[in-house]
């Protein structure tokens, strides 16, 4: 631990420390050295990679190889005008993008992006780790929607009501296979909390991945749908409602949505590299042979496989045409749903005979 | 719309606000990134359901059939490559065409045949311009690129021949202004050789995927009977599963003596447009092949007066088989250097008239779609 | 059997790998943007662009004024005696062209009946956007024959 923060622990005295200066740096660090320039980072790789699917360079104007572009727009967006409409109800005008941008950061607090205190490093790689982690996240994960019904609802447009509508009703469904698809890592590991489940995957000699596969494709696939990514984003359908929910917003409170947007690309990713592709740990996390790869620290895993996601992410965007409104319903309560259950019954099944429960 | 929510809560808990059916009135352009320019279309929607669609146009009029009377023939044929902007040679090729039967010329051959060549790279690129802007409102951002990346090819060439990549002005009443740059025929011919990997490629993307067919199958089915009684021509109306090309039916140019196939659909659905298109593209690269293989050399204009008159009360039809559909010019001569009066039969209008039908029951994500499907330029509907 | 596999292809996704794969080959492709202020992209030979006047070759026969459609070269001329040779000459008054309405037909330069000729299109000129239109787009003699870009397409050019 640097010498300041140990006379910062011997000024504010332990109790204090533990409980409140410590997380409040982590808090901060996390927010303003990972969460925020990954966020727009993401945006200038996003580009970046589809001009390349595309034909095309994508942006390289501001700064080398465009570097300097995401400062350049955050720049923009913050002195852009910041237009409220006659009509609009104004409060849930403004309260809109709070609520979208808000849980996603907070989810960020129990991603355990690196193992615990004393393996790498003297701090632990999060912030805390709650025992109930993984309904945490799926709690916080809902109240986002509610920022999107009411920016659509708010702006009193009809292509942003429409993209309220939309949006509401496609996360209601796809949390449901979301959250089922989630019980199977669950019950593999027997823990809510994500470091729990992270140390589960290093005594099962293997990532949930292999046992999970079913599981994992429901939540990619539910996810992407969760963010409203193609081939799911119908909420903002350019071509069909102009922009859906945020046709009316502009400026700061239009780059929140945004921000809202990529930091739940962000946190979906986390939580699958977590809860599916073992966190921190290394390919075969047991195995002697490999033990080479433990050079590489834990929190460079972490990042090399949530970037492997946000890849995929931003690989369907750029070929994937999108689906209609009654058919993303159709694939949400027809195939995933039912998958999800049989998926949950089949773990089930194959834990008790493991254990011995049928003798 | 005032706040509907609102509304209702200013009535109290009545009955409307535990349930309330209203149909809702929805401006869909003339801005709106899905309506290829500036069409406009007032909506009636039940929630997303589409119950009644009017078409408004005129956002475009230019008046361009009075500008014709005001004119030589000579003049107009820049004019015609305003209408329909992404396929101005076929609008070139369809009103020399006319003006050449009014005044009574005879074509050489090297020019019908370079004249052919170009009408059909003209119907790859606006086929071209059609996937990309109909896959983009389908969502699929990608094939966007790689159709403007072949494009380009096609108006690298055209550019070399003409001078011009989008407003052509490429043909003259009797022939040709240019005859082809030494080296182009090579160029050509590369592209040829090269494009059919390049629809395979769009097909890999579309054709199969999974989600592209749920946007298009069924969706806007239009039976052969109804395109016939709304006049609609081109791939929309062999979509139906109509057997008829003016390029068979009547052929004109070199079309008689080049050998290609006319695609036609089973279902008359988006997706049987779709599949009708492409394969266009496929038998047009085909032509274009033959024609070069055809070229000899030879006298590009014919022997024309050097004022242009129609006979009095001469008047003529002469429609050709354009990249959207059956593209006609009807012109009247009184005699003078002038046309009297010349009325254009434009494809995308015509095809345009079908939307409402199609729409009839859809919902707003294929209303984009098959505004796509009907592939119209508001430049040729506003004229 | 072909109903067992489509139903084999549709499990396993066959149809979305194989676009993702088409779009992922392309991503490793050499890229087909021009940069434009670096990279400056060369017309053709023939690429109609902005215009270029010869005063010395011009006849004043006003056809291509009365060529162009939308009637915007305006020319006036009136004659002269020529103090070298005592003969009568037109000489240009006034050869304006309001290239904002230009439409680059290229009839003009068709019309034009000198060899080679007097007006022309060709100099390969196409970078013409302005910040005022009426001082920068309507052209007048002198600058007609400022744009010394290119000369008249020569035969071996354009054949």
């Amino acid at each position: 631990m640097p010498s300041f923060l140990e006379s910062l622990r011997g000024a504010v005295g332990d109790t204090l420390f533990y409980w409140a200066v410590s997380p409040a740096i982590k808090i901060l660090v996390l927010l303003f050295l990972m969460v925020l320039p990954l966020i727009t980072y993401l945006v200038l790789i996003e580009r970046k990679v589809l001009g390349f699917m595309q034909a095309r360079v994508g942006p390289n104007r501001v700064g080398p190889w465009g570097l300097l572009q995401p400062i350049a727009d955050v720049m923009k967006l913050l002195v852009k005008e910041d237009t409220l409409p006659r009509q609009a109800v104004k409060w849930a005008f403004v309260l809109g993008p709070c609520l979208v941008v808000a849980p996603a950061f907070i989810i960020f607090s129990v991603i355990p992006v690196g193992p615990p205190a004393g393996e790498f490093g003297n701090l632990a790689w999060y912030v805390t780790d709650v025992n109930t982690g993984l309904l945490l996240i799926i709690a916080l994960a809902t109240i986002g929607v509610y920022g999107l019904i009411i920016g659509g609802w708010a702006s009193n447009s009809k292509f942003s009501l429409m993209g309220g509508l939309r949006s509401a009703a496609q996360m209601i469904s796809y949390e449901v296979p979301q959250g089922l698809a989630l019980v199977g890592p669950l019950m593999l590991a027997g823990t809510l909390s994500l470091v729990g489940i992270v140390e589960a995957q290093k005594t099962a000699h293997w990532w949930y991945i292999v046992p999970q596969i079913v599981a994992f494709f429901i939540y990619l696939v539910a996810g992407v749908a969760e963010t409203n990514r193609n081939p799911f984003d119908l909420p903002e359908a350019e071509s069909e409602l102009v922009a859906g929910f945020h046709t009316e917003y502009s400026g700061m409170r239009f780059a929140l949505f945004f921000l809202g947007e990529y930091a739940n690309m962000i946190v979906i990713s986390a939580v699958a590299t977590t809860l599916f592709l073992g966190g921190w740990l290394r390919p075969f996390p047991n195995a002697a042979a490999l033990g080479f790869l433990d050079v590489i620290p834990g929190p460079i895993w972490f990042f090399v496989k949530m970037f492997v996601f946000l890849f995929a992410y931003i690989w369907f965007r750029g070929t994937f045409p999108r689906y209609r409104f009654d058919q993303l319903m159709d694939l949400g309560w027809k195939w995933m749903i039912p998958l999800a259950l049989a998926n949950i019954f089949v773990t089930a099944l194959v834990k008790l005979w493991l254990s011995g429960g049928f003798q | 719309m005032t706040a509907p929510f609102a509304q209702s809560f200013d009535d109290g808990l009545s009955d409307s606000l535990l349930h309330r059916e209203e149909e809702m009135e929805l401006n869909f352009g003339p801005q709106h990134p899905a309506t290829h320019g500036v069409l406009r279309l007032k909506l009636k929607v039940d929630g997303e359901r589409i119950i009644d669609c009017y078409p408004i146009i005129g956002y475009l009029h230019r008046g361009t059939e009075k500008l014709f009377e005001l004119h030589p023939f000579f003049q107009n044929v820049p004019h015609t490559d305003r209408m329909d902007y992404v396929a101005a040679a076929t609008n070139n090729l369809a009103y020399v065409g006319a003006v050449e039967k009014l005044v009574g010329l005879v074509v050489p051959p090297r020019a019908r045949y370079i004249r052919t060549i170009l009408a059909e790279l003209q119907r790859i690129s606006s086929h071209l311009l059609w996937l990309a802007t109909h896959a983009i409102d389908i969502g699929a951002m990608t094939p966007f690129f790689y159709c403007f990346r072949e494009r380009e090819l096609i108006l690298d060439l055209f550019e070399q021949y003409c001078g011009a990549r989008l407003t052509l002005n490429c043909m003259r009443p009797g022939g040709l202004p240019h005859d082809l740059p030494v080296g182009w025929d090579e160029k050509c011919r590369a592209f040829v050789d090269d494009f059919p990997s390049k629809v395979d490629e769009y097909e890999g993307l579309l054709t199969e995927n999974r989600i592209w067919k749920k946007r298009t199958v069924g969706v806007g089915v239009l039976d052969p009977e109804t395109a016939i009684d709304y006049g609609v021509t081109g791939p929309m109306l062999r979509g139906s599963g109509v057997q008829w090309d003016l390029r068979k039916a009547l052929p004109y140019e070199a079309y008689g003596e080049v050998e290609f196939e006319v695609p036609i659909g089973k279902n008359g659905d988006t997706y049987d447009r779709y599949l009708v298109r492409m394969e266009e593209m496929r038998q047009a690269n085909c032509i274009v092949a033959q024609c070069l293989e055809m070229l000899s050399p030879g006298p590009i204009m014919a022997k024309r007066p050097r004022v242009m008159k129609a006979g009095k009360d001469a008047e003529v039809y002469h429609g050709i088989e354009g990249p959207k559909g059956e593209i006609g010019f009807y012109i009247v001569g009184d005699g003078t250097p002038n046309p009297y009066r010349c009325h254009v039969r434009p494809p995308s209008f015509i095809n345009l008239q079908s939307l409402p039908e199609l729409t009839k029951g859809q919902l707003i994500a294929d209303l984009v779609a098959l505004i796509g499907t009907t592939d119209i330029v508001l430049g040729e509907v506003d004229r | 059997m072909s109903a067992l596999k489509r139903f084999a292809d549709k499990i396993m996704l066959l149809d979305l790998f194989a676009g993702l794969g088409i779009t992922f080959k392309n991503m490793l492709k050499k890229k087909v943007t021009v940069q434009y202020p670096e990279e400056r992209w060369e017309p053709a030979h023939r690429f109609r662009g902005m215009f270029r006047l010869d005063e010395d070759r011009c006849i004043k026969c006003t056809i291509c004024a009365k060529d162009c459609p939308i009637d915007i070269i305006y020319i006036d001329w009136h004659q002269e005696v020529n103090p070298e040779t005592n003969k009568k000459e037109k000489v240009l008054d006034r050869f304006d062209i309001d290239v904002q309405r230009c439409m680059f037909c290229g009839l003009c330069e068709e019309g034009c009946p000198t060899e080679p000729k007097s007006i022309w299109l060709t100099t390969k000129t196409y970078e013409l956007a302005s910040y005022d239109r009426w001082s920068n787009l309507y052209v007048d003699m002198d600058e007609l024959q400022e744009w010394k870009v290119r000369p008249a397409y020569t035969d071996e050019e354009i054949a």
